[in-house]
């Protein structure tokens, strides 16, 4: 899992995803899936960023180690930060996910700014017959 | 002078989400099911609150910590 910074993924998604496919295949990997997970606010700030868009990526990799490409990540920009794991299967329908954002339709939708802020509408909590009954009485008392 | 306490009246905890070890794996890239596990100050509860097993609470506690460092989960609250 890598994080991208948004300053990137708005101005070319596929130079941002490249920054991390490149880098796996200077080092001898072989990516496997490498689709966008996801765009979500942080809960803190990772150099400077609120937000950031997620990539999940599936490689091979049969070298020395992981310490190299470890450096060459932390060294790159544009890569807020990074996870790598060991997994012995791939998840199913991650393929299809990754090959669905290689055709050509493909957008990536626009990040939002830091600052900005995604308000999402709250729902009135739902009241029982008996309580809108005693709510109804009490506006007929008071009028 | 004021009988003593029954052991009987301790205040018993309820667990708050049973789970069966068959289930699939407690997965770090979902930060809202994992937040059912942290108090207000976002540290993680311990198996007596959860309920877990000692194999599931390992690893709720590495999906946790996964969780929090790719900026998904607090690290405090």
């Amino acid at each position: 899992m890598f994080l991208l910074n948004n300053q990137a993924v708005r101005t070319d998604w596929a130079s941002a995803k490249s920054a991390v496919t490149d880098l796996l295949h200077k080092h001898g990997a072989k990516v496997l899936t490498a689709r966008r997970w996801d765009e979500r606010q942080l809960a803190y700030k990772i150099r400077g960023c609120l937000r950031a868009t997620f990539l999940l990526v599936h490689y091979e990799h049969q070298g020395p180690g992981v310490a190299t490409v470890r450096r060459d990540l932390d060294i790159e920009e544009r890569i807020l930060r990074y996870l790598i794991l060991k997994v012995e299967t791939i998840p199913a329908g991650e393929m299809e996910a990754s090959q669905a954002e290689l055709e050509a339709g493909f957008t990536v939708p626009v990040p939002p700014r830091d600052d900005e802020v995604v308000l999402t509408p709250i729902e009135p909590p739902k009241m029982d017959d008996e309580v809108e009954d005693v709510v109804d009485m009490v506006a007929e008392v008071e009028a | 002078m004021s009988p003593l306490p029954e052991y009987g009246n301790r205040r018993v905890i309820k667990p708050i989400a049973g789970r069966n070890c068959d289930d699939p794996k407690i997965d770090y890239k979902d930060p809202v099911y994992l937040t059912k596990f942290l108090n207000p100050q976002a540290s993680i509860f311990s198996r007596k609150r959860t309920g877990f097993c000692t194999q599931c609470q390992r690893e709720l506690k590495l999906a946790i910590k996964r969780s929090r460092h790719l900026g998904l989960m607090p690290f405090f609250g």
